[in-house]
């Protein structure tokens, strides 16, 4: 265990904490032509992260050290901070003043490392350690992608609930260790959170309030209900790119962590020790869909109504988790692969719609309203195709890939064929029938009305790059699918095995479905 | 056959003219602006390579056995039960045959275009759309010939109506064109709506989409559920068939096929004659297992087929509209392959529609190449005597004319003749209306060709009458050849049959026989029950009419054009009746537009009055709550910590409330 180890396995993490501080320091410099050039010095460091992660040695060489775990959950993440990430740092390229570039994009890393850091580690202290590295910078963000005063309002509000929140996660924790007497996720030789689950008498009032406690922070980070009131208000606040940021890298580090905590207990099911849980992230689901859905349909500011969309989006990822990895063979049982998938996907689409509006601006005011994008086919028609497509795709129409998202996301609780899952599916769906109304709003206007006020272009190259790489994943992840699934569903695969529990649901849904055999995966067939 | 270079091959011909199709829409309007055919044209033109290179595959496949072959380029999407949807392509001779037309003909037409698409060589408005447009059809017909499962061939099919829609509707600044787009996107979708529950049958009865196991299904007649009854596989089939009607506007949808003459005559020429109308045909080839399986669908097939053909010739003998008269023959025609498919005589269904590619192409090519002449003016009455203007288009339309009349050893006599003789053998009834047909074709077709070229020579005012220039002139070129010889490939040389030399089904049909066994198999042997005086009896017959039509038209509109005014005097109803169209249109506004528009008015009413409210309703319980709540959390940060902490305490409650109970 020692440090050479820990670094070569953690080295894309380390490269980007290190290109952090080496940000900001390059980003004083007196030189306001260093100063001005900080995206480009944050976009090498990305580049050397991914060159590292692709040296790392695989998962299944790693063994679990203290505090992290490699997986192929890790792995996957990584990539998705990597890939992603690079396109918001491409969105982001002219967001700050040039004075602040160097803080600004210093942040940013961190919190791509903050990400990683989530999916790689195996205790509950380097987890809130990493959760709270994702959401500390994303604080300073927001201050700094504005100078509106209204910047500055939702950076304060992100920050106190997010404090908030951070205490709620650090009180469950804490509970989770008092009943469990370990900090440890799973695995190893000692005691361990999940070894504690696996055990028959476990799911007492202190193990249960630690783990509603450690969801509600966790819901907090992926705006989900109750938890949700401040995204509309932080989103609006901030810069349009960075809101794709925030739409994209918090979720990401908040299901992930989601993810780790659910295979740690064991997917609660229905019925069993586990159910009131089972029965709590039933009425989150729900509740998230429906309040987001419900709440942008009311806006006029197309930034809020991402917002909220972004709430809804959550919701139904949420039915994802609850359907749990282990629903038989190919992708279409797999909730989590589902969910890993759609955030990917989510992550991708949300930046092509924030990347359009932050590509116009209306009198010097970047454009935030229905009324500014009315008639925008006629000026960009590039940027109004690539509004409609991302628009689509947040619908969940085809030829799109959040219509392939989708389908996985809710066909896993359909085929899971427990009633209470499939309801929840079927709330999904009418869901998604209410979304279709706000995102056509969004289509039509760039297509069907006539312009209202004056657009004017402000995005940069980068920008446009953005746009075009976004539209066309989305059709190139419609047309294909299969590789980015493959992906998700090996990264489910240490998931599926941690648990005991998850084991015994495994016989029960031999009762009514098929059994599983996780090596006979139709998709490597091909 | 080296599945491996079929997927290369295969590769080649979708992506080419997609890669072209996307070249001209990009470069297009900044770039290329009037050389935005380039592209397309070499994209097309790879993909013609392509489809000859997969016809040496198959013709070499075939010899040694195996005449199809299956790749599949990747996995889609997963259904239940580890079953996947998956992107593949089926080559078999069909394919081949159909791929060699739709990008021959696709080719010589974008090659037509370059030149109609200007006026006094400047590029018309949306030039580099139009061929954008052009190439997206190219792919999109070509997937849906290519396709090797249910899904595939489905979204072939709605991409060709969208680009039918598109390219119909080109000059939508122009109301009667706009409109007529909306007609043909409607009709189709009716046709769409069957074909796609069609289909949602056919997983239902055998579990999957796969041609291959479909129809291997089909033809042991068992389902997923035990045998594969009757009823079942004739809902399949007639709902398919629905599909088909619409996409090939047969009767009672082809209301919006002459319509769709408002697009610019090179779309006309390719996607409303010679290649995506005649996906029906290919589609109901392909299915032969499912139809084979159920003779009442044949028969339906058949007669839909047979009173097509004559409705649309019987409307054809009195238009004055160039491009509508031919749309009509184009209808009389598909009526002949469906009346060919419905008599189990499948082979020369495809060879019909082989043969009827180049001459209506020709046809709608010189049509153009006379309404690029006239300033844009289509209409008989309104010129005349054109052969000394436009020498060459006279002289292609001519062999044009020759060959859809069915004159004797040109392409349209064999496969027509084929069809007449099959239907003859089914059914004294359907091979009387072949029949008809043959000789109302010969003089509508001649009609119009004496009245645009014979007499003194007349021209619209203010139009300067000019011959095309080369690079409309060689398309028209090429395809006469075509519609002079190209029926060849599908006769016999040999004794006895026409001239004592000529008996039909030649080399065309042995090639393309392996995919027709379901159609053999079930239906008749159209020699065997022929004798063989009838057998090429009906071949001097069918030559005799055709003669004869011409020589009809020949007296009433050449030799004595008084003859004909006498003609309409005295059948003034008939006339009436025909010109407008049997009143069809009339008829679906009445019955069905209308009432459908009332119904549509009533259900907006309830929308706006009913269900506004309601959502009103609705959408006010979150206002509301909204309201209560603002006074708490408006903006402010302690509301909406309280309201996280409020929440907190609910779920708690919540779960520990399950645990105790």
């Amino acid at each position: 265990m020692n440090t050479s180890t820990y670094l070569s396995l953690l080295s894309p993490e380390c490269c980007l904490l290190a290109g952090a501080c080496l940000v900001w320091l390059v980003g004083v410099s007196r030189s306001a032509g260093i100063r001005a050039s900080m995206a480009g010095l944050t976009l090498a460091v990305v580049a050397v992260a991914m060159f590292l992660a692709w040296r790392c040695p695989s998962p299944e060489a790693a063994a679990v050290m203290p505090g992290i775990r490699m997986t192929s959950l890790s792995e996957f993440v990584r990539w998705a901070t990597l890939i992603v990430g690079a396109l918001l740092l491409l969105a982001n390229w002219r967001v700050p003043a040039d004075r602040e570039q160097g803080e600004y994009f210093g942040m940013m890393l961190c919190s791509m490392a903050g990400v990683s850091l989530t999916a790689c580690s195996n205790d509950l202290i380097v987890l809130f350690f990493a959760l709270e590295l994702v959401s500390v910078p994303t604080y300073v963000m927001v201050a700094l992608s504005r100078t509106h005063v209204r910047a500055s309002e939702s950076a304060v509000k992100y920050f106190f609930l997010g404090a908030l929140a951070a205490a709620i996660m650090a009180y469950g924790f804490s509970f989770l260790y008092g009943v469990s007497g370990s900090t440890v996720l799973e695995g190893g030789a000692g005691q361990s959170l999940a070894k504690y689950f696996a055990g028959d008498a476990s799911w007492g009032p202190f193990a249960l309030i630690g783990l509603v406690l450690a969801f509600s922070g966790l819901a907090f980070k992926v705006a989900a209900a109750p938890f949700h009131a401040y995204a509309a208000d932080v989103y609006e606040g901030a810069a349009s790119p960075l809101t794709a940021f925030l739409g994209f890298i918090p979720k990401l580090a908040g299901f992930t962590a989601l993810i780790k905590l659910m295979a740690v207990c064991g997917w609660p099911a229905a019925d069993g020790v586990s159910a009131p849980l089972m029965w709590m992230l039933w009425v989150v689901a729900a509740l998230t869909m429906t309040v987001g859905n419900v709440l942008a349909l009311l806006q006029h500011n197309v930034k809020r109504m991402l917002a909220y969309s972004s709430i809804a989006h959550s919701g139904y990822m949420l039915v994802g988790i609850l359907v749990g990895p282990m629903w038989g063979t190919g992708p279409m049982r797999d909730g989590v692969a589902a969910v890993l998938f759609y955030i990917v996907v989510y992550g991708v689409m949300n930046l092509g719609a924030f990347a359009v509006l932050s590509n116009l601006s209306i009198k010097g005011e970047p454009a935030e309203t229905l009324d500014d994008l009315a008639g925008l086919s006629r000026r960009a028609p590039l940027s109004a195709f690539a509004m409609a497509v991302c628009a689509f795709s947040l619908m969940g129409f085809p030829p799109t890939a959040g219509f392939i998202g989708k389908v996985y996301l809710f066909s896993g609780a359909f085929a899971a064929g427990e009633t209470s899952l499939i309801v929840l599916a079927v709330i999904g769906v009418l869901n998604s029938a209410i979304g279709a109304a706000y995102y056509l709003k969004i289509a039509s206007a760039c297509y069907v009305r006539e312009p209202v006020a004056e657009q004017s272009r402000t995005g940069g190259l980068t920008q446009s790059f953005v746009l075009a790489v976004c539209s066309l994943a989305m059709f190139c992840l419609f047309l294909r699918p299969n590789d980015l699934v493959r992906q998700a569903r090996s990264a489910t695969e240490s998931v599926r095995t941690a648990g005991q529990a998850s084991i015994a649901r495994v016989d029960r849904g031999a009762v009514g479905i098929q059994p599983i055999a996780p090596s006979d995966d139709q998709e490597h067939a091909g | 056959m080296d599945s491996s270079a079929v997927q290369t091959w295969a590769l080649l011909i979708l992506l080419a003219p997609l890669a072209g199709a996307i070249a001209a829409g990009v470069l297009g309007p900044g770039v290329l602006k009037g050389r935005s055919h380039w592209p397309v044209i070499l994209g097309v033109g790879a993909a013609v390579l392509g489809a000859f290179k997969l016809f040496g595959l198959v013709r070499h496949g075939a010899h040694e056995g195996a005449h199809s072959v299956t790749v599949v380029l990747y996995q889609w999407f997963a259904a239940y039960e580890g079953k996947w949807f998956n992107v593949e392509v089926l080559v078999d001779p069909l394919t081949v045959i159909m791929l060699l037309v739709v990008t021959g003909v696709s080719l010589l037409v974008i090659i037509y275009s370059r030149d109609y698409m200007r006026e006094d060589g400047q590029a018309v408005k949306g030039y580099e759309r139009f061929f954008a447009y052009l190439g997206l059809f190219v792919f999109s017909m070509v997937a849906l010939v290519l396709g090797g499962n249910f899904l595939l061939l489905y979204l072939g099919w709605e991409a060709v109506g969208l680009c039918s829609f598109l390219l119909i509707g080109f000059y939508y600044d122009k109301p009667a064109a706009a409109a007529a787009a909306k007609k043909a996107f409607l009709v189709n979708r009716i046709g769409d709506f069957g074909f796609g529950l069609g289909i949602l049958l056919i997983y239902l009865t055998f579990g999957s989409l796969d041609f291959a196991t479909v129809f291997d299904m089909a033809e042991r007649g068992v389902a997923v559920s035990g045998d594969l009854s009757y009823g079942r596989v004739t809902a399949i089939a007639l709902l398919l068939l629905c599909g088909a009607v619409g996409k090939s506007a047969q009767l009672p949808l082809h209301v919006w096929l002459p319509d769709a003459m408002e697009g610019p005559s090179p779309v006309s020429a390719l996607i409303h004659a010679a290649t995506m109308v005649t996906a029906g045909v290919y589609m109901i080839v392909r299915c032969g297992s499912i139809f084979a399986a159920s003779p009442l669908a044949m028969t339906i097939v058949a007669l839909i087929g047979g009173l097509t053909a004559l409705f649309a010739a019987s409307i054809a003998l009195v238009q004055y509209d160039m491009k509508r008269i031919l749309a009509y023959s184009t209808i009389s025609q598909l009526g002949y392959m469906f009346l060919g498919l419905g008599v189990s005589a499948a082979g020369s269904a495809v060879f019909h529609l082989y043969t009827h590619a180049f001459f209506k192409a020709l046809l709608f090519l010189a049509a153009g190449s006379v309404m690029h002449a006239m300033g844009g003016i289509i209409d008989i009455r309104k010129f005349g005597g054109l052969r000394r203007v436009l020498p060459w288009t006279y002289r292609t339309m001519f062999l044009g004319c020759l060959a859809l009349a069915g004159f004797p050893l040109l392409s349209g006599f064999w496969s027509k003749d084929e069809i007449i003789h099959a239907a003859f053998t089914q059914d004294k009834f359907l091979g009387g209306l072949a029949l008809l047909t043959a000789v109302m074709t010969a003089f509508y077709t001649f009609r119009m060709f004496f009245r645009a070229f014979f007499g003194t020579t007349r021209v619209p005012e203010g139009v300067h009458a000019h011959e095309s220039g080369l690079w409309m002139l060689v398309p028209l070129f090429v395809l006469s050849i075509g519609a002079v010889f190209a029926g060849f490939v599908g006769v016999e040389v040999g004794h006895g049959g026409m001239l004592g030399l000529f008996r039909p089904h030649g080399a065309f049909h042995h090639f393309l026989e392996p995919v027709l066994t379901p159609f053999t198999h079930g239906g008749h042997e159209a020699h065997a029950t022929l004798g063989h005086f009838q057998e090429f009896g009906l071949m001097y017959a069918s030559a005799a009419l055709s003669v004869f039509g011409i020589a009809v038209a020949y007296t009433l509109y050449v030799d004595s054009p008084m003859l004909a005014m006498i003609m309409r005097r005295v059948f003034p109803a008939t006339h009436e009746l025909l010109l407008n169209k049997y009143h069809v249109d009339e008829g679906y506004d009445r019955f069905i537009v209308r009432p459908l528009r009332s119904l549509g008015r009533f259900c907006a009413a309830i929308d706006e009055h009913l269900i506004d409210g309601l959502v009103w309703l609705v959408t006010a319980v979150p206002r509301l709550i909204g309201m209560l709540l603002r006074s708490i959390q408006q903006g402010s940060l302690q509301g909406y910590a309280a309201s996280m902490m409020v929440g907190l305490a609910v779920l708690l409650a919540f779960v520990l409330w399950g645990v105790i109970s």
